[in-house]
C-alpha cells in the first residue's frame, strides 16, 4: 500500500483492524498524539487528502493512494505555518499535548469560521488553557512579548520550546 | 483504536462480497466501530469500496446511500420547493461529534447504530423515509425507518442483511417543517428533539432524543393541546441518564410539540 505523509512516500501494509494513528506512529510520526483513542479528543487529527479526520478511528487499510498531512507537515520551526506562529505568539498551549490536533483542525478554517469556533472545535479537548488562548491564537491575538536580553522577569514571554511544540517536534 | 481481534479485512466490490463469514461485520465509516473494543469481531467487510453514489434524486425520491457521509448529506443543495431542506442541516448539527466526524461517519451507520440520540434516524423518520435492506442471495426488502429502529441499539435488520440506502419521498421534502432540540449544554448530547412536518392536512410529529427510539405521531389536521400532550406523555420508553431525566425530557418534548403546532397556525 503506497501513500504519502507530509510529502514523503511510504509503502506499508497495515495490520487488519489497525487505525491510521497507530500506523503513523509506527512510521515514527509521533507528532500524531495518542489521546482518547475513541475519536473524542482530537489530539490525533491529521489531514487526509486535505480533509481533517480523527486518525484514531480511521481504518488504515483505506490509505492506498492518499496523502496525509500532520502538524509537522504544515511547517517547521524555521518556516512555520501562520497558524503555528500564532499559537506560539498567543501562548495557545500549556502542556502542548493537544496542540497538534488544534492546529491541524484550525488550519482548515476560514476567517468566516472564527465566529463559530466553539462548535467547530467541539472535537478538540484541552485540559490546560480553558480555550481562551486557543481562541486568541486562531483569531490572531498576540499574548506574548519579546523581552530584551536579561529583562524577561515578569514579562509574558513564549516558552523556549514554543516553536518545537507548535510544529510537532517536541516529544 | 486498533481492533486487535480483527484478523481479516475485505474490501467489498460486489453484492456477493456482503455474505459474511462467522465473526465478520460490515464496516461503514468506522467512527463508532473503531471507538471501542469489538471483542466479537474478527473480520471487517468494508462497504465504502462498493462505490455507491452518495445521493441520487429521481422524480419521486431522494435516495441517500448508507455509505453517504454526514458531510456529504449536510452539503446537499436545496431546491426551491424543498421546504424541509433546513431539517437536514439541523439534524446533522445535532450530532454530538464534530465536523471531523461528519467527514467519515455515514448516514447508514448512524441509523443502524440506533442510539437513542441518533439525529439521522430522527431525520429519516420525520421525512417518512424507507430503509432499503439487502439480504443474502440478492433479496431486498423495504420498511419504514420508523419501524426499522426498534429500541436502544436494536434494529429490524435480520442476520445477513445490510442497509443499502434510505429513500425519502420528495413529497415529504416539500412539506412545511419545524424543529426543536435541547441539551444540557449548548453543544451537548441531545436531551429531547421534536420535529413536525405538515402537508395535505396531515401533521406528523417525530419525538426523539428523549426516548429509546424515534416515535412518529400522526394526526389529521392539527391536534388539540390535549390530544398532542396525551400522545406524547403516553410514550413508554423515556429514559433517564446524565443527559436528562425522564420528567424533563417528557416535559420539554410536550412543550416543543405544542410550540411547533402553534407555529403551523
Amino acid at each position: 500500500m503506497k501513500f504519502t505523509v507530509n510529502g514523503d512516500e511510504y509503502e506499508a501494509i497495515p495490520r487488519p483492524g489497525q487505525v491510521l494513528r497507530t500506523l503513523l506512529r509506527d512510521l515514527d510520526h509521533f507528532e500524531v498524539r495518542m489521546g482518547c483513542d475513541a475519536g473524542d479528543c482530537g489530539a490525533c487529527t491529521v489531514l487526509l487528502d486535505e480533509t481533517p479526520i480523527h486518525s484514531c478511528i480511521y481504518p488504515a487499510h483505506r490509505l492506498e493512494g492518499t496523502s496525509v498531512t500532520t502538524v509537522a507537515g504544515l511547517g517547521t520551526p524555521e518556516a512555520p505555518h501562520p497558524l503555528q506562529q500564532s499559537f506560539a505568539d498567543a501562548g495557545g498551549f500549556q502542556c502542548g499535548f493537544c496542540t497538534a490536533g488544534f492546529i491541524v483542525t484550525a488550519s482548515t478554517f476560514t476567517e468566516h469560521d472564527h465566529s463559530d469556533l466553539p462548535r467547530l472545535l467541539k472535537g478538540n479537548l484541552c485540559r490546560c488553557t480553558g480555550y481562551r488562548s486557543i481562541h486568541d491564537a486562531i483569531t490572531g491575538i498576540t499574548n506574548t512579548e519579546v523581552a530584551p536580553a536579561g529583562d524577561a522577569a515578569g514579562r509574558s514571554v513564549a516558552p523556549p520550546s514554543a516553536m518545537r511544540v507548535v510544529t510537532g517536534r517536541e516529544p | 483504536m486498533d481492533l486487535d481481534t480483527v484478523t481479516s479485512v475485505r474490501a467489498a466490490r460486489s453484492r456477493s462480497d456482503l455474505v459474511l463469514a462467522p465473526g465478520e461485520t460490515v464496516l461503514g465509516g468506522g467512527t463508532w466501530l473503531f471507538s471501542e473494543p469489538q471483542p466479537s469481531v474478527s473480520g471487517l467487510v468494508d462497504l465504502t469500496s462498493l462505490g455507491w453514489a452518495p445521493i441520487t434524486i429521481s422524480d419521486e425520491t431522494l435516495s441517500i446511500a448508507a455509505t453517504c457521509t454526514i458531510a456529504q448529506l449536510a452539503a446537499l443543495d436545496s431546491r426551491p420547493d424543498w421546504l424541509a431542506h433546513p431539517l437536514i442541516r439541523e439534524c446533522c448539527e445535532s450530532l454530538l461529534g464534530s465536523f471531523k466526524i461528519w467527514n467519515v461517519a455515514t448516514v447508514g451507520g448512524n441509523i443502524c447504530l440506533a442510539l437513542s440520540a441518533a439525529p439521522l434516524s430522527a431525520l429519516a423518520v420525520a421525512l417518512d423515509a424507507t430503509a432499503v435492506l439487502w439480504g443474502p442471495y440478492d433479496s431486498e426488502r423495504r420498511i419504514p425507518v420508523a419501524d426499522f429502529v426498534v429500541g436502544a441499539q436494536q434494529t429490524a435488520l435480520d442476520p445477513g442483511e445490510v442497509m443499502r440506502s434510505i429513500e425519502i419521498p420528495l413529497g415529504a421534502m416539500r412539506s412545511h417543517v419545524g424543529f426543536r432540540r435541547i441539551a444540557l449544554s449548548p453543544l451537548g448530547r441531545t436531551g429531547a428533539m421534536v420535529i413536525v412536518r405538515h402537508s395535505r392536512g396531515e401533521t406528523v410529529f417525530t419525538v426523539a432524543g428523549g426516548t429509546l427510539r424515534p416515535h412518529q405521531l400522526r394526526f389529521t389536521g392539527l391536534p388539540t393541546t390535549a390530544d398532542l400532550t396525551t400522545a406524547i406523555t403516553a410514550l413508554d420508553d423515556w429514559f433517564d441518564d446524565a443527559h436528562g431525566s425522564v420528567d424533563w425530557r417528557r416535559a420539554m418534548s410536550v412543550r416543543f410539540a405544542l410550540q411547533l403546532r402553534d407555529e403551523l397556525t
